[in-house]
């Protein structure tokens, strides 16, 4: 049993007297994808928050490749390898598209030059080097998405963690996305998607956690997950969307 | 024709270098002192407030730290200015880097409040501090001693041409640090923090590291320009370097330019240099005059003779406000809009002409 | 004890003005998240108002907050309107930059106006002192103490009894949510600025018996203004009346036992420290 990329050991988060997360535990193997589901509020980007170092957790440890990252800063967590995505998508919006990526590189180089060849080269995969001087506030919210994913993983990281990254977009788009994250498992790097879309959950994760009111509910194979009487349940109990 | 803007930058180095052969009045070099101050002043506090989009309005501090401290080593240990800047400089810099490190945990409007706060204190310090800064009375400095180098008296800065010179190398080292930055890492990574600080965190950028790191850039050249300042006018006291107006005056040279561009400041200075110094010249109530808007010896054109050349901040504050309402990208900002409606507006008329 | 006791009772009787401006300014910001850097120009204003309601009318000064309280009223909704109003979009250093720029206006018109010569407003009890319990107390701080105190029981009583009053409160604690209730939340804006702007102008006649009166005064009040907002909690009515008393009795304690010129050096490194180590204030939301 090789040692967990990510390794998440009872953490609990508070806001005041509000559990965010109460007693959150599971890990992943490198290389997987898993998904991370609940309903609104179930404190999925809370945790998201937590393990990059936004806000350390009020209790537990979070372990990424053997490095204890309670209350590291956002910026070391990145460096140590890890990025996300984030809900509400954040583009560095008086920037350009080319720019936006290089911020990203920039995490791994000095040279502009090699940051802009690398930078290229996510465009390319995302699919986005055909407007690399477009500014980055002006872009539609499919290719905004998709820019986002390009910038992180232009800092080479080794776990991504994409938040509700299909959002919003129709349903080519996110069939873009899906392919993309796929692709983007191919080339070796670990992922933990939080996502409301079920089809697409199903069909990328290779484990499910399920989060409900800031606690674990269920973890395991996503067809376990679906036959889950208790995850039903959390589901049917939030309002349609 | 890509060279043009170059040929056109080395075209107007010439001749601000001739300048000074062919012109010699006294008055249109000390507008064209004047003028080179405000660059390096706009340009130094872009790099913290446009590139970073950390609005300071206490950069008077820097000012203050470096017009007082040269002056002092000038007047009381008699150390020659070219020697003594460096230690203001140097004093400057740390000193904003403790500043930073304090403040820069605060955003937006409250960062604003605490750099306020902070050039009040530097201000009522200087104030106070009787003993080392003379209080109120300020210093006063007499003559600056010759250039000497190698045995040949340089100059001994009786004219105005070495400061002519000296202000002009300033503004151009200053503009080049700003270019420096823009084309490197630091200019993505303060870009990165201005648009949205924390995407930039999780992308690997240490926040207070860089911002202070904008911050010293910014610091050290004003408190240059402060020393400059000093020299230049030779005499300082806390309300003349330390106040909130000169805070707000390095602030609007680059919002009227056009905030996070290095053509920004200079456009600035072009605009605000002329302005006050029209205003202090009464040309602008002449102009007024002659124009027959007002009587020159009715009431209001008595008061306006009287009162004009002091209005300079009242003409600071209806410029911020007219700016921010209707311009708040600056002039800069404003043509290039105008040239990218205009552009648009030909692409569509070429289509519509290509589809009929 | 005696210097400790006179000084308190001093601060807490400066205070209380204080305490008004503050809630001029937390109104602001609270129901428009504005902050209003020409907040101490205000004061200025109702300064200079009441001076010469004073030397052209003979109205004693605190008689004169009548006129004071519409005037700074009508003008304060004039200037949400025509400037603050446009601005409410934009970035937040935008609109501080363009309050200064207001402030810059009004302190320099009056300078021109006026001319910067000092002017005192004095009235046969401006310098007269009322003894409590054994203390000295100067009697128009006295007086402003009990005027604000009652300004500001009819104020709270307007925002928790009133509709209106309920409906700024409203605004000022979901925006959105208020106007899909029906509130008209321009309108707010401009009740909320004519208030603050009434309540500056207020402080200013108050404290014209005892301060000197001159165009650049406001200045120093917009900065202790702040202090006073931040302390108490950005937006917390309740928390700037606290903050201003509190920063009175700093500001009077360190003008006795370390030196007057060194009184707002206190108040500012006090505001650091806020800053630094609270920012939500005493009775804010930690939102930053």
């Amino acid at each position: 049993m090789t040692t967990p990329i990510l390794d998440i050991r009872h953490v609990s988060r508070f806001f005041g007297g509000l559990a965010a997360n109460s007693d959150v535990s599971f890990s992943m193997q490198e290389g997987m994808i898993m998904g991370l589901i609940g309903p609104n509020g179930a404190g999925k980007t809370t945790l998201f928050n937590c393990i990059t170092g936004f806000y350390p957790p009020s209790r537990g440890d979070i372990f990424f490749r053997g490095h204890r990252l309670n209350g590291l800063t956002p910026d070391k967590v990145c460096k140590l390898g890890m990025a996300r995505t984030w809900q509400k998508v954040r583009p560095l919006a008086k920037m350009t598209v080319l720019d936006n990526v290089m911020v990203g590189a920039l995490a791994r180089t000095n040279s502009l030059a090699t940051a802009s060849e690398m930078a290229m080269q996510q465009l390319r995969h995302v699919r986005l080097d055909h407007k690399p001087k477009a500014l980055a506030g002006g872009l539609p919210i499919g290719e905004r998405k998709k820019l986002e994913v390009a910038r992180v993983l232009a800092t080479q990281p080794t776990l991504v963690l994409l938040d509700e990254v299909m959002g919003g977009l129709n349903p080519s788009e996110s069939e873009e996305i899906i392919l993309l994250i796929l692709d983007t498992k191919r080339r070796g790097i670990t992922q933990m998607v939080i996502e409301h879309d079920m089809k697409a959950i199903m069909r990328i994760s290779d484990r499910i956690v399920v989060l409900n009111s800031g606690e674990k509910l269920a973890e395991g194979l996503p067809r376990e997950i679906v036959e889950n009487q208790e995850v039903v349940a959390a589901y049917l109990g939030e309002s349609v969307e | 024709m890509r060279s043009l803007p170059v040929l056109l930058l080395a075209a107007v180095a010439i001749g601000l270098f001739a300048f000074p052969a062919f012109v010699e009045s006294p008055y249109a070099l000390h507008v064209m002192i004047l003028l080179f101050l405000a660059v390096v002043q706009g340009e130094a506090w872009n790099v913290l407030g446009g590139y970073t989009g950390q609005y300071s309005v206490g950069h008077a501090a820097w000012f203050g730290v470096g017009a007082y401290t040269t002056m002092m080593l000038m007047q009381y240990e008699h150390v020659a200015p070219w020697w003594g800047v460096w230690p203001a400089l140097a004093l400057a810099v740390v000193a904003a880097l403790v500043v930073g490190s304090i403040t820069f945990r605060l955003r937006g409007p409250y960062f604003v409040l605490a750099s306020i706060a902070v050039a009040e204190i530097f201000r009522l310090v200087a104030l106070n501090w009787k003993d080392v800064t003379n209080g109120a009375e300020g210093i006063l400095t007499s003559d600056l001693p010759p250039l000497v180098v190698g045995g040949h008296t340089i100059t001994d800065f009786v004219s105005k041409v070495p400061f002519y010179y000296a202000g002009l190398v300033l503004a151009f080292i200053t503009i080049a640090v700003n270019w420096g930055v823009q084309h490197s890492k630091l200019g993505y990574y303060f870009q990165a923090i201005r648009e949205d600080q924390d995407a930039a965190h999780s992308l690997g950028i240490p926040l207070t590291f860089y911002k202070n790191v904008a911050l010293a850039i910014s610091a050290f050249f004003t408190a240059w320009s402060g020393a400059f300042y000093a020299l230049y006018v030779g005499f300082i006291d806390p309300g003349t370097v330390l106040t909130t107006e000169v805070s707000v005056q390095f602030v609007l040279i680059c919002i009227i330019g056009g905030i996070g561009t290095i053509g920004g400041p200079v456009v600035g200075a072009l605009v605000l240099v002329p302005l006050s110094e029209a205003l202090r010249a009464n040309l602008l109530s002449d102009l007024v005059f002659k124009l027959r808007l007002v009587d020159e010896s009715s009431r209001t054109g008595l008061f306006l003779k009287d009162n004009l050349a002091h209005a300079h901040a009242l003409i600071y504050g209806i410029l911020v406000v007219i700016v921010i309402l209707f311009m708040p990208e600056g002039v800069l900002g404003w043509v290039r809009g105008g040239l990218a409606r205009r552009r648009r507006g030909a692409a569509g008329g070429a289509a519509e002409g290509a589809a009929s | 004890m005696q210097v400790f006791l006179q000084s308190v009772v001093s601060g807490v009787l400066v205070g209380g003005v204080y305490a008004l401006i503050g809630i001029g300014l937390t109104l602001i910001f609270g129901v428009m998240r504005v902050i209003n850097f020409a907040h101490g120009e205000l004061l200025m204003v109702g300064m200079y108002l009441t001076y010469y309601v004073f030397t052209l009318l003979g109205i004693d000064p605190f008689v004169s907050i009548v006129i004071v309280i519409p005037v700074m009223f009508l003008f304060g909704v004039l200037l949400q309107r025509v400037l603050i109003q446009r601005v409410l979009d934009a970035l937040p250093q935008n609109q501080i930059l363009l309050t200064i720029g207001l402030g810059l206006i009004l302190s320099n018109t009056v300078m021109l106006v006026f001319t910067s010569d000092y002017k005192i407003l004095s009235t046969s009890y401006s310098s007269g002192s009322v003894m409590l319990g054994g203390i000295s107390v100067s009697q128009p701080l006295f007086v402003s103490f009990f005027i604000t105190a009652v300004i500001t029981g009819a104020l709270y009583l307007f925002l928790l009894e009133t509709d209106v009053g309920q409906a700024i409160r409203a605004t000022a604690q979901d925006r959105e949510a208020a106007q899909l209730m029906g509130v008209n939340v321009r309108r707010m804006g401009l009740l909320a600025f004519g208030l603050g702007s009434a309540l500056a102008g207020t402080a200013g006649a108050l404290v014209s018996p005892t301060y000197y009166i001159f165009p650049q005064v406001g200045s120093a009040f917009t900065l202790k203004a702040f202090v006073i907002v931040v302390l108490g909690g950005m937006g917390s009515i309740i928390g700037a009346t606290l903050g201003g008393i509190i920063i009175g009795t700093v500001e009077s304690l360190a003008a006795s036992y370390v030196s007057s010129g060194l009184k707002e050096l206190f108040v500012y490194v006090l505001f650091l420290f806020v800053l630094l180590v609270k920012p939500s204030g005493l009775l804010g939301k930690s939102r930053m």
